[in-house]
């Protein structure tokens, strides 16, 4: 359901949206712990709406007036209570009360800015080590008054200047801290204009650090963030091609005759879109192009020497004269997604009405018809936010050319098994590594299909199961002749006495029909083997999406335990003394990288 | 504004079916009347009327009609 986009709307309709929102389906639930350094009522009100929108249903812990510091510090019983999955500390430059002093030596302003950070990191290890939960951050904003006019953006000793080295030592502990997020306040008041982010009749009489337009631009980051947090992020762009990547028909203004490059300030506002749309894809964004016309002539249009495209930057291309939805749902099929992570953008408003009508689940944004503005469009809606890029992303392109070699090839066998041995599968499966943390916490919350529990987790839960000993926690990545997949499956199991529970077993998309649970499923057993576990529990909680694991557990050679109830299954496999490997044409390799050391992960940060 | 296009915000505001407030009704015994609908009300008036309007100047209104006489919405006639 989308949201109004413009502030009074968003305000008088709040109960309404609210009441709607409500009664969707598939709502994840997350606990949201609001720590304000200012009042917080309206953030929170408007944060609700945001994350419903958005697929989450928050539950909320709100404290009180500019108490951030005290309920942490002195750990306040309903906050601990609470047992928050979100921390979010919602301060402002307003709750600096340490600047500098007019012509101070940059000696003593760097000791005062080391005196902030020590403040304010004491905050976040706390939550970190004491709830274990995600911690958002606002950087700071501008203040509206500058008291040294222009001095203050060279003067160590002036605000903005004392701000900004708080910013980039807020995104340094950022870089190092996987379970940190900046909410970046300082953007945002950019983009919203100081003159209506600060209000002071909203300050002096209600002590709020931000106008109600502020807020909803706030909530809407924040919920950004969150959502990409639990996998919502989308994963796929459909792009049309006449209109939307250059001016013009290519098929019938012929490639020469395209508005596109600097010659042309339309050209130019396709060729900076089109920019967009390749940082996007460097950074594991699938692009797809469905457009209505013919194939060859539609391609030409990627030769034309300002295109920053390249047919090879799309993962799917579909121009025929078939109906757009039609396509579309190819597309998906294709590329192993579901229609809900796709985003379609097309200039032309009735394709945009009937694909909208067609496919619901797909989110179409209303781009106009001014190139010059898709892009803005597209980043309004957070569509793509990332709370990290891990290697696996940026390869994810050379994954689709890799496996459309793989798809000819199997075309020319006709046993499956033998298709199988040629490919000269490996797997390396082997206990969670602080090298892979990140990629394992993003496999975690953005895999719905092949997945048995649909559990989520965040990166500090992650975390604690890596170093806990009554975990079996299994990572798996699988290469082949035509290339490496990365890391594809997860694998978690909690021990109590001789029995292993699993609580989380998912798989990519990317490798079904491998047989990769397979290899997964024989180096459980032989982890349980080594630690005197006897008997595995699995655990299938049906969702909308995972209906292809249902029999999962049977086709192991589980055993149902009679105590289903409802959505949630329960299957046992006692493990034998002769326990044979299940999988037939993995070759499951050692991991050859050192191992951890006993001591707090250092994640991979791009 | 007009006085029905005021009342009809606040129904918006205050969660209520369109149409159910008149204008006499207390404040103090709507049940969404809280500091939310307070700032609520306080951006909408600046938004569609450009009209400022006070905390102290709400605290003095003691039913919807008081505050749309704040709101400078106009009388239907």
């Amino acid at each position: 359901m989308k949201l109004p986009t413009t502030v009074p709307d968003l305000l008088r309709n709040r109960q309404k949206l609210k009441r709607s929102l409500l009664e969707q389906d598939g709502l994840v639930p997350s606990r949201i712990a609001i720590l304000g350094g200012s009042t917080t009522a309206e953030i929170k009100s408007m944060l609700e709406l945001f994350l419903l929108a958005s697929g989450i249903r928050p539950t909320f812990f709100e404290s009180g007036y500019n108490r951030y510091s005290e309920d942490v510090l002195f750990e306040n019983r309903n906050l601990w209570t609470f047992k928050p999955d979100v921390v979010f500390f919602h301060t402002t430059w307003q709750n600096i009360s340490n600047f500098p002093e007019l012509l101070e030596r940059e000696t003593e302003v760097e000791r005062r800015a080391s005196h902030e950070m020590v403040r304010f990191e004491a905050l976040w290890e706390k939550v970190h080590i004491g709830l274990g939960a995600l911690v958002i951050q606002n950087n700071f904003d501008l203040p509206r008054l500058r008291p040294l006019g222009n001095l203050e953006a060279s003067r160590s000793f002036t605000r903005v200047n004392f701000l900004s080295r708080l910013n980039e030592e807020f995104g340094k502990f950022a870089r190092n801290h996987h379970w940190f997020l900046i909410n970046d306040i300082h953007y945002l008041c950019a983009l919203v204009g100081l003159d209506n982010w600060f209000g002071r009749s909203y300050w002096y009489n209600f002590h709020m650090a931000l106008s109600p337009t502020a807020i909803v631009a706030l909530a809407r980051n924040i919920a950004t963030i969150v959502k990409a947090v639990y996998g919502k992020s989308k994963k796929c762009l459909i792009l049309d091609l006449d209109n939307t990547l250059w001016g013009g028909v290519v098929g019938d203004d012929g490639v020469n005759n395209l508005v596109l490059g600097r010659d042309h300030p339309v050209g130019e506002a396709f060729l900076d879109f089109q920019k967009y749309l390749k940082g996007l894809q460097e950074r594991g964004i699938i692009l797809a192009v469905c457009s209505k016309n013919d194939p060859d002539t539609a391609k030409e249009g990627f030769s034309h020497p300002d295109s920053v495209l390249r047919i090879e930057d799309f993962g799917s291309f579909k121009a025929n004269w078939n109906p757009k939805p039609q396509n579309i749902r190819e597309i998906a099929t294709e590329l192993n997604i579901g229609l809900e992570s796709i985003v379609f953008v097309d200039d032309n408003p009735a394709e945009r009405a009937l694909v909208s009508q067609a496919i619901p689940e797909l989110a179409i944004p209303e781009v106009g018809s001014d190139v010059s503005l898709f892009a803005e469009i597209l980043e309004r809606e957070g569509y793509f936010e990332v709370h990290q890029i891990v290697q696996d992303d940026l390869d994810r392109a050379n994954y689709y050319k890799a496996n459309a070699q793989r798809e000819a090839t199997e075309l020319t066998f006709s046993d499956y098994g033998s298709f199988l041995d040629s490919l000269q599968m490996r797997a390396e499966i082997a206990p969670f590594r602080s090298l892979y943390l990140e990629r394992i916490t993003q496999l975690i919350n953005k895999t719905n299909q092949f997945n048995l529990t649909t559990r989520r987790y965040t990166s500090a839960e992650v975390e604690t199961i890596a170093r806990d000993p009554n975990y079996i926690a299994l990572y798996g990545r699988l290469a082949d002749k035509f290339g490496d997949n990365g890391l594809v499956s997860v694998l978690i199991g909690q021990i109590a006495d001789d029995t292993l529970y699993v609580e989380a077993w998912l798989m990519s998309c990317r490798v079904i029909k491998r047989e990769m649970e397979l290899s997964m499923f024989d180096a459980l057993v032989g982890q349980c083997q080594l630690r005197g576990v006897r008997r595995i529990i699995g655990v299938y909680v049906r969702s909308k999406k995972n209906s292809m694991v249902a029999t999962h557990y049977p086709e192991l050679g589980f055993q149902p335990t009679g105590e289903s109830h409802e959505d949630r299954e329960l299957w046992s496999f006692d493990i034998p003394l002769n326990n044979s490997p299940r999988s037939r044409h993995i070759e499951r390799t050692e991991d050859q990288s050192p191992a951890d050391a006993q001591s707090v992960p250092v994640p991979v940060t791009i | 504004m007009t006085r029905t296009e005021f009342l009809l915000e606040m129904d918006e505001i205050l969660g209520l079916p369109p149409g159910t407030l008149r204008g006499h009704e207390k404040l103090d015994e709507l049940e969404h009347w809280d500091s939310t609908s307070l700032i609520t009300f306080i951006a909408l008036a600046d938004c569609n009327n450009d009209t400022s309007v006070s905390p102290e100047e709400i605290v003095n209104c003691s039913t919807v009609g008081d505050l749309l006489r704040l709101a400078g919405a106009e009388a239907t006639l």
